[in-house]
């Protein structure tokens, strides 16, 4: 759908195009080998899209606009608009935190031609997903207001630090949204503060979302069923390019002990013998499920020795961003990621099996692919694997000329 | 009762051998390579008799290379209509085929192996073997079969990795790669040290889930890996095993590589300072001056009112 858009064409306006003859029949008259091969483009194809040496955004601060007016009642995905988008929303969610660890998420509701902020900005991925499970149990109504929401969103990332890079994400169920004034006039305030808005429609084409999401240099796509839907929202889990407007800053942050209660010997200087006390994030939740937090284990902030139980977070008390070495490192492979492999025809190869999982090439394996460093051949699935989940070469890791 | 009939539980461990002659225990006595590997053999054919549906793979590595000693590639191809006429697997002294299989198979594979590094041997002081690239194979590997198993079968891999060597910081990324990648896979990482604490290792067990163990003494080796490392991890937590080692999860500065508990994070790049440098040294990019303590203020005050 992207490259139709680029050339500001219609499907309909361009050339007749036809689909069947990319299917051919191999010798037995099957179409097993030209179907897979059909998957297999596919699959690469977002890595292709990929492109290297961009200065990307990587802390990332995203508002999810969740459109809870009636049009989420429909029922043309199943069960209806509202479950299915909610149970996608979860799973992007932990990919999200998995993938930008010291990324913050926050959640807007709009109905009944208001925006409600039913999440801040925060950094925990199981807070988010409650959340999300109550907005798929809460009512839809009347019809989301756009500007109100967009507005509310602009409110709080606009105080952001300059080296925060500022997302909205508008999952929209509508085709109309009511507004109290000129919505043009929001975009070009969202485009000043540099604010990147991407547009999920679930609908059809809208005008207005379009106009959002050019002006502001998102991605604007329409779904076309469930798997669309989730493709669309996995493209978000990638760090996009950094806004022009955005500053590079040194950020200042913590890195806490942990201090697991058993050993006293602990070089924290906070608590010497580690008394039992309650962890900063559970305060103020009412005692149900939660209420078994006292206890000696938990993150000590270096500056301030609250302490947390989980990580990454902000201190409550003293401001600071508290990660783990860990978390930074989870980063690095957005800023290093594996080139991606020459594909060549299976005739070429001259390895009978693949150098990541040894399986064995065989006939329906149309290419083999190359890593352009190392020049091993890998298959498939080891390619999409080596580029989606590992984030680095079998080949080049496992021999030293390569270092 | 029916599902849990249907349901498979098989285990596929792969453990990884660092084979780099420079091990401090191989310089001293060569010799103890065989022990070791006699070991590892034992395991492994252990791991394979608690159930028949269990797996296991090998993967040797040293300074300059990794490979498979033993895969799925290697095993007995069953050839109907001849049984008995595949050359390498004869019952011997009464022993099971597969494990003598094993057991010649993957000392084949190590003769050539080390014969292979020996023709491409280079100088270099500090032992340090590429563990994260067989890793890197390792999970390809568990992938793989992971794909290929059948509908009602499940399968829990777990890797193990024996080295004696120290150290692994020039394969940081690649380690947190792995890392990553087997916990979101469910990988459990077991490490069995011979020689060193190994920080980096370290982290990797307690981000998966795994034991580090570093033994007191090589002799007892096969003793250690039978009682530590063969039980599965949901066993283990009935087991009375070596308490989990304190991982220290802060971060060592990129400047002097001196572990800090407050520091400067490069927004572009996330490289980590002690204290604050008008440029980036990774990156290259030129920073505000640090004026911006001032915004943060203000983002305090309104977030309370909100």
């Amino acid at each position: 759908m992207a490259d139709e858009e680029d050339g500001n064409e219609y499907r309909w306006e361009t050339g007749y195009e036809k689909t069947w003859e990319a299917i051919k029949e191999d010798d037995d008259g099957m179409l097993e080998a030209s179907v897979a091969e059909i998957i297999q483009r596919a699959k690469r194809k977002r890595q292709a899209e990929r492109r290297p040496n961009t200065r990307l955004g990587m802390m990332r601060h995203l508002y999810i606009i969740l459109d809870s007016s009636e049009a989420m009642t429909d029922q043309d995905l199943k069960p209806t608009r509202q479950l299915c988008t909610a149970k996608l929303l979860e799973g992007f969610v932990e990919e999200y935190f998995d993938q930008n660890p010291i990324s913050q998420m926050g959640i807007i509701v709009t109905r009944n031609k208001r925006a409600e902020l039913v999440c801040e900005l925060a950094g925990n991925g199981r807070k988010h997903v409650d959340i999300i499970k109550q907005i798929s149990q809460g009512p839809c109504a009347g019809e989301p207001s756009l500007q109100n929401s967009l507005e509310l969103a602009l409110s709080s990332l606009r105080l952001l630090p300059g080296h925060a890079s500022r997302e909205v994400l508008v999952v929209m169920g509508s085709l109309t949204t009511c507004d109290p004034h000129d919505i043009n006039v929001t975009i070009q305030k969202l485009k000043a503060e540099g604010v990147r808005c991407s547009v999920i429609g679930l609908a059809a084409e809208v005008k207005v979302c379009r106009q959002l999401s050019k002006e502001t240099g998102g991605l604007y796509s329409v779904i076309l069923d469930d798997c669309h839907f989730r493709d669309l929202l996995l493209q978000q889990v990638e760090p996009p390019p950094a806004a022009r407007t955005q500053d590079c800053s040194l950020v200042r942050m913590g890195f806490p002990h942990h201090s697991n209660g058993t050993e006293s010997s602990d070089a924290s200087s906070a608590s010497s013998n580690n008394p039992m006390s309650f962890c900063m994030c559970h305060l103020d939740v009412e005692s149900k499920v939660d209420s078994t937090k006292l206890g000696a284990a938990g993150h000590l902030c270096p500056q301030c020795g609250s302490k947390y139980c989980e990580l990454p977070v902000e201190c409550r008390a003293c401001g600071l961003t508290l990660v783990s070495a860990p978390h930074l490192a989870r980063s690095y492979h957005h800023l290093f990621p594996v080139d991606n492999f020459l594909e060549i025809d299976a005739k070429e190869n001259q390895q009978p099996r693949c150098f990541g999982c040894r399986r064995k090439f065989v006939e329906l394996d149309k290419h083999a692919y190359k890593c352009g460093a190392c020049s091993q051949i890998f298959c498939l699935d080891c390619d999409i694997f080596v580029h989606d989940t590992l984030h680095s070469c079998p080949g080049c890791t496992s021999s030293a000329k390569n270092h | 009762m029916a599902a849990m009939a249907d349901e498979v539980e098989t285990s596929l461990l792969v453990i990884v051998v660092d084979l780099h002659t420079r091990q401090r225990y191989l310089r001293d006595q060569p010799s103890l390579l065989m022990h070791v590997l006699d070991s590892v053999i034992t395991l492994a054919n252990m791991h394979l008799m608690l159930k028949t549906k269990n797996k296991v793979a090998i993967v040797g590595c040293n300074a300059s290379n990794s490979e498979f000693l033993f895969c799925d590639a290697d095993a007995i191809q069953p050839q109907p209509g001849q049984s008995g006429q595949s050359t390498a697997v004869r019952q011997s002294d009464g022993q099971y085929e597969i494990f003598a299989h094993l057991e010649t198979t993957v000392k084949q594979n190590i003769k050539d192996f080390m014969q292979d590094e020996q023709s491409t041997f280079f100088e270099d002081k500090d032992c340090e073997s590429l563990i994260a690239g067989a890793l890197t194979l390792a999970l390809c590997y568990i992938n793989r079969i992971n794909k290929e198993k059948s509908a009602g079968e499940n399968l829990n891999s777990r890797l193990l990795i024996l080295t004696g060597c120290a150290g692994g910081a020039s394969q940081h990324m690649a380690y947190m790669n792995v890392f990553f990648t087997a916990q979101k896979q469910n990988i459990v990482m077991d490490v069995c040290s011979l020689e060193y604490e190994l920080g980096l290792l370290q982290q990797g067990c307690d981000i998966t889930g795994g034991l580090f163990l570093k033994i007191p003494q090589l002799q007892g080796l096969l003793q250690y890996l039978l009682w530590v490392f063969l039980p599965e991890p949901p066993i283990r937590k009935k087991l009375v095993l070596p308490p989990p080692a304190r991982v220290d999860y802060r971060a060592a500065c990129f400047c002097h590589r001196t572990l800090i508990d407050i520091g400067f994070v490069c927004s572009i790049c996330l490289s980590i300072f002690c204290k604050f440098s008008p440029i980036c040294t990774t990156c290259n990019t030129v920073f505000k001056p640090p004026g911006s303590l001032l915004p943060k203020k203000k983002k305090k005050q309104i977030k309370n009112v909100c």
